[in-house]
């Protein structure tokens, strides 16, 4: 399948998509906001400030910042952590069972406590966002670390290569597929734990709007919202998650479709 | 020990003659206590020859050779050079693995730079010295290719080239062809020979193939699973040699019941 194939058919998707909803808004009304008041209710968010007289992009600003400064936080612990775990069998068993225990604990309830350990602002959620997505990125790279190639260790080894030579083109490339897997899956549930941060404790983010707008039971507006976080997200992967990736991981030999001939 | 030398090496040689002796592993087995892999054995690398350690899987020929490289530690024995104790450190060594353990994520070219970067090769020799050695095993055009692109056999070459790149005196190649195709193993044992004659190395070159052994070596020794190096024998067929002279297939049957003696009981 061609570039252009597959555009089509991404198209197709959104198209068939927006028929769906437009059909389904005038089918069930009670459930489903019309399209056209949604795409009304998308122009006037888009357009006018909103409450505490700010605009839409303040709002979403506010929701990136707390996301992307608890990924960078939890990117670098769960790193560490991961790749300690893989490499150190007394650490792994010391620890393993404390880590399964920790992505067991409810992330609403990580809210909740420190809501209450730090109080009804900004730093409970630069706390809570960390501490509930840092498990799941150490549980990926923990994997990395376990699969490092033995024989390639051994072979830097033998040839004689420094600690940081053996780092950055050894260890680093066999890991860099789990930090990608790590990012993403940081960056879907992160984007999750904010929202509940901010609608529960804040009166700023995309969080906070959605809380508001269901107060008001507008439904409409909350579709405008989702749908402006759901575009930036897709930006994210399309814009720079897949060409990053498809740029480190150039090596493989699916890259270029080429049959390797063993 | 009931090696037998057939051979009195020259006075010349043996100046550069690597000798092990007495060299005593054991390892830790789970459940198992402690394995005898390797017990008292001996030998001697010369200088320039192309020596084959020959036995079934699991008797400790890439433990032995190990010992040599230094990634393994022997529990006692020593190896001398000259007159003098020599480490692995104060060898110039190059390893050539069972399977080619290339770095995908580099082009074939950095690959052969990681080698050259870890041996603290100055980085101005890198691009002459690259370029000589994949010319040298016929992978000049690859350079900027990635491993994933090439076949098992251009992969090896690439590890070939790599354990030369770095001139060392020794190689030490691990059953280099054993998971390649007979046809491509074939020109690939040719080229080896070739070039172990042109850049005057010695190799020490493990394997389980008695043909392999036989058509490559200069002389070979034998272990069996005990741990225990059994015979040296040597390998006087003229050089260059043919797959299909009948001396080699008669020398291979000899070896072959040797081994079938010592070590399937």
């Amino acid at each position: 399948m061609n570039r252009l194939h597959q555009s089509l058919y991404t198209a197709a998707s959104l198209v068939v998509l927006l028929g769906l909803w437009y059909a389904g808004g005038l089918a069930f009304p009670e459930v489903l906001p019309g399209l056209p008041e949604t795409l009304a209710a998308l122009i006037t968010v888009l357009t006018t400030p909103g409450p505490y007289g700010n605009m839409f992009y303040f709002h979403v600003w506010k929701t990136i910042e707390m996301l992307f400064a608890s990924l960078f936080v939890s990117m670098i612990v769960g790193t560490i952590l991961g790749i300690a775990l893989g490499r150190s069998d007394s650490l792994e068993s010391t620890l393993s069972m404390w880590i399964y225990g920790w992505l067991a604990i409810p992330s609403l309830v990580i809210v909740f406590v420190s809501a209450i350990w730090i109080g009804f602002n900004a730093t409970s959620g630069y706390f809570a966002v960390p501490v509930v997505i840092t498990p799941f990125i150490a549980l990926n790279m923990w994997e990395g670390a376990r699969n490092l190639d033995p024989d390639l260790a051994e072979m830097a080894e033998f040839f004689g290569a420094g600690r940081f030579q053996k780092f950055k083109d050894v260890i680093v490339p066999q890991l860099a597929p789990f930090l990608f897997a790590s990012f993403r899956s940081g960056l879907s549930i992160g984007w999750k734990i904010t929202l509940l941060v901010e609608a529960f404790l804040l009166t700023r983010g995309v969080g906070f709007m959605f809380k508001r707008y269901f107060d008001n039971y507008d439904l409409p507006t909350m579709m405008s919202w989702l749908i402006i976080f759901v575009v930036f997200l897709i930006i994210v992967e399309y814009g720079v998650l897949a060409p990053l990736h498809e740029r480190v991981m150039e090596w493989r030999p699916e890259a270029e479709g080429v049959r390797v001939t063993e | 020990m009931t090696a037998s030398n057939e051979t009195q090496m020259s006075a010349d040689a043996s100046a550069d003659t690597l000798k092990l002796r007495d060299i005593v592993k054991r390892f830790e087995k789970p459940g198992q206590g402690q394995i005898l892999v390797l017990d008292r054995v001996d030998m001697d690398v010369e200088g320039g020859a192309f020596v084959s350690l020959l036995g079934p899987s699991g008797c400790g020929k890439t433990t032995l050779m190990n010992v040599v490289s230094g990634l393994v530690e022997p529990n006692s024995g020593t190896m001398r050079r000259g007159d003098r104790d020599v480490s692995p450190n104060d060898l110039s060594l190059g390893y050539i693995f069972q399977e080619p353990r290339l770095l995908n994520w580099k082009t074939v070219a950095e690959n052969i730079e990681f080698a050259l970067e870890a041996r603290d090769v100055p980085e101005s020799e890198w691009e002459e010295r690259t370029e000589r050695y994949l010319e040298m095993v016929g992978l000049g055009d690859e350079g900027d290719n990635y491993p994933t692109r090439l076949s098992g056999g251009m992969k090896q070459r690439v590890a070939i080239a790599r354990a030369l790149a770095i001139e060392p005196e020794i190689i030490l190649m691990d059953e280099p062809f054993s998971s390649l195709d007979e046809i491509t193993a074939r020109d690939l044992r040719q080229e080896l020979l070739e070039i172990w004659q042109r850049e005057q190395k010695t190799i020490l070159f493990v394997t389980h193939d008695i043909n392999e052994a036989v058509f490559l070596s200069d002389y070979i020794y034998m272990m069996n699973t005990d741990g225990e190096m059994f015979a040296k024998r040597n390998v006087d067929i003229d050089r260059p040699r043919k797959y299909d002279d009948p001396a080699i297939a008669e020398r291979e049957t000899e070896l072959y019941r040797e081994f079938h003696e010592n070590v399937v009981h």
